[in-house]
């Protein structure tokens, strides 16, 4: 009641001008009437108020989701600019004596060693064997390389704080790196030069553990009972391999393995792995398999 | 009379406006809880989804024991390193998968001597492997690629360089066997992260035997045929 006195009130002088209106076109039947700015401006301000608190709801959301894997958002890091992304097939090892020509520096991916480098927030002093390094990107870890000439002190502890104590991590020295940081999840790079660039956690939150992007999920970080010492990791080799060296697998996985592989089962059975079994044993396996391969 | 119509009715289409927006609103807040609920859903005890995780569950956990054995008694590097990284992949899998079960509200593991890969039937139209070297459209009741208590016993009994091809044999024909299953699931089922693993699955044992059929060879020795 109070209510309605008042918006009569408060709409007089329009609200004669349309009582006159209507008088009129009680009479003409299609009497034009003046605009009702009142109503028009009371439904933007409501349609803006309804518009607005969407917006902002919508885009609170979206900033919360953003970073977060799902189903709908396999990877977050593509809404982080200098990303570069290369899709590699995954489980190619080497030996390790044998040596990857990547074409990449530092590489995320492509064949690696078949022991991985620990990454249980590891932090190395000294830089590692770059085939180990990217067996460690396959089980779902993220690799912080960085230049030992321009990352010292200050911005060299910045860094080691986001990886000290985190599972799932793991930081090296690559001596001659193009830019002072480079950032390697499997089939990622971003490489960055200051170690305030916001892009360098985004990158950490969109793909580490990323059950989507890395090819082996539930691969273990720890490295005891796989040959690989933490404590002296095997030393990294600044100069490229050569490809003509046997010793050299090339991106696609064929190289020296597959030929020696090769060789075993062809022509020249001379490494000491080929030997047949040991007869002294007690019990021999329980079938007849363990016969030399035809050849 | 006519003074008070003017503004009344002016008043009414505000409200009918103010309404209209509201319910636009909370018809869109509606779409989304719907589309969210229908994603949400647990799948049922006959889905690809839960038979697929129970049963590969099951598959893994019997991987992981032979892949122990080998990582504790061989003193091969190389193998050693093989056996860690099947047991802990394998056992990190497995316990997410138990993960899902628990929020489908699903047991962890197949009822026992309920049988095997019915899930794998798309009722009754597709066959699948028995785990005996034929084929069938029911459930199987030993999983293709598992080992048998006798053959865990003689890995047990092993060592040296027999112990490594036999673990070998037995993980490769443990791999083989359980690709079909992964094949099925990663096109059949209906969460996509079961999809997912499924296929990561698929993809990582596939270049494991690769690997583990070179390593057959080198040591001179030939795989098993396929239970």
């Amino acid at each position: 009641m109070a209510s309605g006195t008042k918006s009569k009130g408060s709409n007089k002088p329009r609200g004669k001008s349309n009582s006159a209106n209507k008088a009129r076109r009680s009479v003409v039947g299609t009497a034009r009437k003046p605009k009702p700015w009142g109503m028009i401006m009371g439904v933007i301000v409501i349609v803006a108020l309804a518009g607005g608190v969407f917006t902002y709801a919508f885009t609170q959301i979206n900033e919360k989701e953003k970073w977060v894997v799902a189903e709908d958002n396999k990877d977050p890091s593509e809404n982080i600019s200098g990303v570069v992304r290369k899709t590699y097939p995954a489980g190619q090892h080497v030996e390790s004596t044998q040596r990857v020509n990547y074409n990449y520096s530092p590489p995320f991916g492509g064949p690696h060693d078949g022991v991985w480098a620990d990454c249980n927030g590891t932090v190395y002093p000294k830089a590692v064997r770059t085939e180990n390094m990217v067996h460690a990107l396959e089980h779902g870890s993220v690799w912080i390389a960085y230049n030992p000439d321009k990352i010292k002190g200050k911005a060299l502890n910045t860094l080691k704080a986001k990886v000290e104590g985190q599972p799932y991590m793991l930081m090296s020295p690559y001596p001659g790196l193009d830019k002072p940081i480079s950032l390697q999840s499997w089939g990622h790079q971003l490489k960055v030069t200051d170690v305030g660039d916001a892009r360098i956690d985004e990158f950490i939150k969109s793909l580490r553990e990323n059950q989507y992007q890395n090819p082996e999920p539930g691969g273990r970080c720890d490295s005891q009972d796989t040959g690989f010492d933490v404590s002296n990791p095997p030393p990294f080799v600044a100069e490229k391999p050569d490809p003509k060296d046997p010793n050299t697998v090339s991106m696609n996985g064929k190289g020296a393995k597959d030929a020696s592989a090769e060789e075993q089962s062809g022509t020249s059975p001379t490494t000491s792995a080929t030997t047949p079994p040991a007869s002294d044993a007690s019990t021999p396996p329980a079938t007849s398999s363990s016969t030399p391969p035809s050849q | 009379m006519t003074s008070t119509r003017g503004p009344s009715s002016r008043t009414w289409v505000l409200a009918a406006a103010a309404l209209a927006v509201l319910l636009v609103g909370a018809a869109a807040g509606m779409l989304i809880t719907t589309a969210r609920d229908a994603s949400d859903a647990a799948p049922g005890a006959d889905s690809v989804d839960v038979g697929f995780a129970q049963d590969m569950r099951m598959h893994h956990l019997q991987a992981v024991t032979m892949a122990g054995i080998e990582r504790d008694r061989t003193s091969d590097l190389t193998l050693q390193g093989l056996a860690f990284d099947i047991e802990s992949t394998q056992l990190s899998q497995s316990s997410e998968m138990a993960g899902w079960l628990t929020v489908w509200v699903q047991p962890s593991l197949p009822a026992p001597g309920a049988g095997h890969m019915a899930w794998m039937s798309e009722g009754g139209t597709h066959s699948h492997s028995n785990g005996e070297g034929g084929s069938t459209t029911g459930s199987v009741q030993i999983m293709p690629g598992m080992a048998t208590t006798q053959e865990l016993a003689q890995l047990r009994k092993l060592s040296g360089q027999e112990l490594d091809v036999y673990f070998l044999q037995l993980m490769l024909r443990h791999h083989e066997g359980g690709l079909e299953m992964a094949q099925y699931a990663a096109e059949h089922a209906s969460k996509g992260y079961v999809r997912n693993l499924a296929d990561k699955i698929v993809k990582s044992q596939e270049s494991e035997s690769k690997q583990m059929k070179e390593m057959l060879a080198k040591r001179g020795a030939k795989p098993l045929p396929a239970s």
